[in-house]
């Protein structure tokens, strides 16, 4: 199983700001976690509701998809330099 | 050819041992027996998957004002590529034929239904040997793989 993304590094420069924050990705996925299991009762009925239609199928294969996809940008780099602005997101 | 050569050239083609092994083995009979290196040597190519697709724009110093020019500098992890190509399972049939004919329209005659996993590593692999070196202006574009 593919390991989620732990850190997010954002660099904000915008001339006159400049922000930097990391954001623990990890603290994030328990309060992520927490939710999802107070709500999943509701997304198993909604599933199993829109399951003859084809629909639930689907939205259990997004859930999965978004999943893999959450944990695939993990090494993520993104460097943006113009004149005095820059951006600069990394994933960890 | 020896013998020695030959009998590790059998047993690399019964796969007993790997290339490099073999590559190995040869220079060592090749150091004891005192041969001089005129015989050709391929070197095992040995290709690590690609991790990450790069694309950079870098100022071309050549040029007068590049100083100013945009520098951008992404990277992007070869299991995203993968997991977006996979996410076309998902998009509706109706959605899909839409796509097709879309594309049909731009002169592309594909059917984005026909990705499956296998083409997918396939595509990715035949990745590993992209490099695009463009140079305009006063900006220098490469996209390549690592």
């Amino acid at each position: 199983m593919k390991r989620p993304p732990m850190l997010m590094h954002l660099r904000f420069n915008t001339g006159d700001k400049k922000i930097g924050l990391w954001l623990p990705l990890f603290l994030l996925m328990p309060l992520a976690l927490v939710v999802l299991i107070i709500l999943s009762p509701l997304i198993l009925i909604a599933i199993l509701v829109l399951w003859p239609s084809g629909w639930g199928k689907l939205a259990l294969m997004v859930l999965t998809a978004a999943w893999g996809l959450f944990c695939s940008i993990r090494g993520l780099q993104v460097d943006f330099q113009s004149h005095n602005e820059w951006v600069y997101i990394s994933v960890v | 050819m020896t013998e020695n050569q030959k009998k590790i050239l059998e047993m690399l083609s019964q796969n007993k041992i790997s290339a490099e092994d073999a590559y190995r083995l040869l220079n060592v009979i090749d150091a004891e027996e005192g041969k001089p290196e005129s015989t050709v040597r391929v070197e095992p190519e040995i290709k690590t998957k690609p991790k990450y697709l790069r694309v950079t724009v870098l100022p071309n110093a050549e040029h007068e004002g590049a100083t100013n020019a945009d520098r951008v500098n992404v990277r992007v992890p070869m299991s995203l590529i993968r997991a977006g190509i996979k996410l076309t399972s998902l998009i509706p049939s109706d959605a899909m034929d839409k796509v097709n004919d879309a594309l049909r329209d731009k002169g592309i005659n594909f059917d984005v239904r026909s990705i499956k996993s296998e083409d997918i590593e396939e595509l990715v692999e035949a990745l590993g040997d992209l490099q695009v070196d463009v140079e305009s202006g006063r900006e220098k574009v490469k996209v390549f793989v690592e």
